[in-house]
């Protein structure tokens, strides 16, 4: 026999949305600890589920798939972890910034950073930076995400950090950039955090930013 | 005398059948009319409601006799003409005619000295008309980038004033913003002569990008808006990634790319009835390993040949795409894959096949890309223009005169046809192992670039007029003074 860990790690991988929360409630009415149950059993299989996307042998839709299904965990999980006291890895506010129309870009960084655990609060595209502001007073985020696709609106995430820093509010997130025309040297002129060139490498990177990687 | 006699004087290609096709219209019609598109545009909205569609906040639906009306009103077949007055710079658009050219704003370029990536720049613009206006099977002309090194908003504007004097082919502008594109249209207003001239030979065209899914952008439609109320050829294209922002079946994803497109198309008519549209867009697939848009990928050549077939089915041109690749460098990879979407989209006889030279999936622009599709084009055309069967070309005598064991090399009838009935590579090598040595043993890639500078050395394009100089100083000017009071 399996262990709960392991199964939950299988339907992870799986993608099953409604097992995940099932063995996850399983787990809990076991007496398991529900830091445990993360570490051991959701987190092992979406480590998994990234190292198969890396070999190619996992595809995106699957990669979301898990994603979603481990939020579907989360969801079951998340008062008893708030409950027994663990630290949650984190919240992420992320919007593509203002002027810029792309979204599928911040979609998918979005969901991969859900699989890796995060909660997420999707802001849209064209984001003032009035709202990300307004936003990170409201979720209290630990990470703030920001996508531009121009080259005329990379400008925009360099406003957004300022309009954050004016607010009194930079010491309260890190943040990090991404998009097409964006680079590491950019996000670090612009004074971000981080950068990441596509959304495997956002999610780490979210992880790392939270020392949770 | 031939009676009752069949001429299939091109090659013949054709995907789908008129119940398939008849099957995707009917798709389209049944999404604008019963999901609809919100549009952010407040006029544009109005002029849909008076033209008859239902608004219902910002969704607007179009009920299907207004699509077909709006269908009927738009030209199969029209002309965009030279700016100085070149016949064979002018384009025919219409059935059987494939056009080609580039792409516009990639954020980096090849250049061409140091052959390195690097930011797209103000002087890359001339380099890249002068490519165009030389090359003999490039027809229209995009910047393939995004000025970087000018005001963020006048990018659009400093790109129309850099090609305008430096290709007489016809420029397929895109702007930011009804400013920008008001500045395009009086540099090429000067140049026809005034408003009523240029409608009656307009010089340019006017491209705009809606939102997948099934979104009309404020930006696009005011461009929209800008473009019927000054008669400027339309182009109205969408770009969903299949498995993303459109469906991931081909078919969905014309579907949902042709309701974009003719939620244009009604807007565009009900302004300027008979206004020339281009419908679009570029359909291909978000890769699901790398999450990229493909743009070499083969279901981009297939998806556009299905929505090139929809929409001269339904009496459109179309904006095709092809010559493009994913590959960062001038490799096999981006000849294979360049050539074989410049093939395809030449078979289909997609009107204005663009982003020949977009190399790194949109990334970053190249004129070797272009200068060796370029190639890619003409032996595609030399295929597509297909076989002449007539008396003369039967050579049934030619061949009695020869008889066995001659040859043909002194016949009048090779001399008749062996520059018209053979195409002549630029690029390709054909001479023997020996010569190709003695002459450096260059690769393609070598016989590109060299091609290349050999070009941007001594091609002198058509200058525009001295009044049109006059113009586009002040146009400039102007735009400088904008941003600065903006500022
Ligand atoms: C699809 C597309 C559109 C669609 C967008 C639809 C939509 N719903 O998103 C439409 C048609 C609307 C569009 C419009 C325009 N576009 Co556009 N578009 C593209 C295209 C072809 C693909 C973008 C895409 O979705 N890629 C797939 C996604 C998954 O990849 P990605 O965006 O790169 O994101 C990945 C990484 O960058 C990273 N990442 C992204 N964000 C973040 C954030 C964080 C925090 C992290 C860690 C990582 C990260 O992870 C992502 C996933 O792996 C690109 C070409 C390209 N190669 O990018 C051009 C491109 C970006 N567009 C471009 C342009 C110019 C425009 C327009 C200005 C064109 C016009 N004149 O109308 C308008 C601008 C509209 C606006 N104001 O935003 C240029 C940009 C050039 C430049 N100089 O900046 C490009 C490069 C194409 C080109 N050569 O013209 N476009």
């Amino acid at each position: 026999m399996s262990t709960i860990y392991e199964r939950l790690s299988t339907v992870i991988i799986e993608g099953n949305e409604e097992k995940v929360p099932k063995l996850v409630q399983k787990g809990l009415d076991e007496g398991l600890v529900p830091k445990d149950i993360l570490d051991k059993g959701l987190i092992v299989g979406m480590n998994e589920v990234g190292a198969r996307f890396k070999r190619g042998d996992m595809f995106v839709p699957e990669v979301l798939m898990s994603a979603k299904s481990m939020q579907a965990g989360l969801e079951v999980l998340r008062p008893h972890l708030i409950a027994s006291g663990a630290k949650l890895i984190g919240k992420i506010v992320m919007g593509t910034v203002k002027g810029d129309l792309h979204d599928i870009c911040k979609n998918l960084v979005g969901m991969m950073c859900e699989g890796a655990g995060f909660e997420l609060i999707d802001l849209g595209f064209n984001v003032e930076p009035e709202k990300f502001v307004e936003a990170i007073k409201e979720y209290q985020p630990d990470i703030v995400g920001m996508s531009a696709l121009l080259t005329t609106t990379m400008r925009a995430m360099g406003y957004t950090i300022k309009a954050i820093e004016e607010a009194g509010l930079r010491d309260k997130v890190k943040i990090m950039v991404g998009g097409a025309p964006v680079d590491a040297e950019f996000a670090e002129r612009i004074g971000a955090d981080g950068y990441g060139s596509n959304a495997p490498s956002g999610a780490e990177l979210a992880k790392r930013l939270v020392g949770a990687a | 005398m031939r009676t009752n006699y069949r001429v299939n004087s091109g090659v013949r290609f054709q995907m789908l059948s008129k119940d398939q096709l008849q099957e995707l219209f009917e798709g389209v019609l049944h999404v604008l009319e019963y999901t609809g598109l919100d549009v952010h545009h407040d006029e544009a909205r109005d002029i849909l409601k008076k033209a008859g569609a239902w608004v219902d906040g910002l969704r607007v639906r179009i009920p299907s006799y207004l699509i077909k009306r709006s269908l009927e009103m738009a030209p199969r077949s029209f002309t965009v003409f030279a700016r100085d007055g070149n016949p064979k710079h002018d384009i025919h658009i219409g059935p059987g005619r494939a056009h080609f050219g580039p792409g516009p704003t990639c954020p980096n370029f090849i250049d061409v000295e140091t052959l390195e990536r690097r930011p797209y720049v103000k002087d890359d613009v001339p380099i890249v008309a002068k490519m165009v206006d030389a090359l003999p099977n490039i027809d229209f002309c995009e910047s393939l980038g995004t000025v970087s090194d000018v005001h963020h908003e006048l990018g659009a504007t400093y790109e129309f004033a850099g090609m305008f004097p430096n290709t007489s082919k016809p420029i397929v502008a895109w702007s930011y913003s009804w400013d920008d594109s008001a500045d395009i249209h009086k540099i090429a207003v000067a140049e026809a002569g005034g408003q009523e001239a240029f409608e009656k030979r307009p010089n340019y065209i006017h491209y705009c990008e809606p939102l997948s899914p099934l979104v009309s952008t404020f930006e696009a439609m005011d461009k929209l808006v800008f473009a019927a109320r000054h008669r400027v050829p339309l182009i109205f294209t969408p770009c969903p990634l299949a498995g993303g922002t459109g469906p991931v079946t081909a078919a969905g994803m014309i579907i949902q790319a042709a309701a974009e497109s003719w939620m244009g198309l009604t807007v565009a008519q009900a302004i300027q009835p008979g206004l020339p549209f281009i419908m679009g867009g570029v359909l291909s697939v978000l890769d699901m390993n790398s999450m990229i848009l493909a743009y070499g990928a083969p279901e981009l050549s297939l998806m556009m040949a299905g929505i090139t077939e929809l929409a001269h089915y339904v009496g459109l041109p179309v904006w095709q795409t092809g010559g493009c690749t994913d590959s960062k460098t001038l490799d096999e990879q981006a000849a294979i894959e360049g050539s074989l979407s410049c093939f395809f989209s030449a078979l289909t006889a997609g009107d204005l096949c663009h982003d020949v030279g977009y190399t790194e999936s949109a990334m970053t622009g190249s004129v070797f890309q272009l200068a060796m599709m370029d190639e890619a084009i003409g032996y595609s055309r030399r295929i597509t223009r297909g076989i002449e069967v007539n008396e003369d070309t039967l050579a049934v005598d030619v061949i009695r005169n020869v008889g066995p064991n001659g040859h043909y090399l002194y016949e009048k009838h090779t001399h008749r046809y062996y520059k018209t009935e053979f195409w002549y590579p630029n690029l390709c090598d054909r001479r023997n192992f020996e010569e190709w040595s003695e002459m450096g043993r260059m690769t393609m890639r070598d016989r590109v670039v060299a091609r290349v500078q050999d070009i941007l050395a001594s091609h002198q394009p058509s200058p525009i007029k001295p009044e049109t100089e006059k113009v586009i100083r002040e146009v400039l000017e102007a735009a400088e003074d904008r941003v600065k009071e903006e500022a």
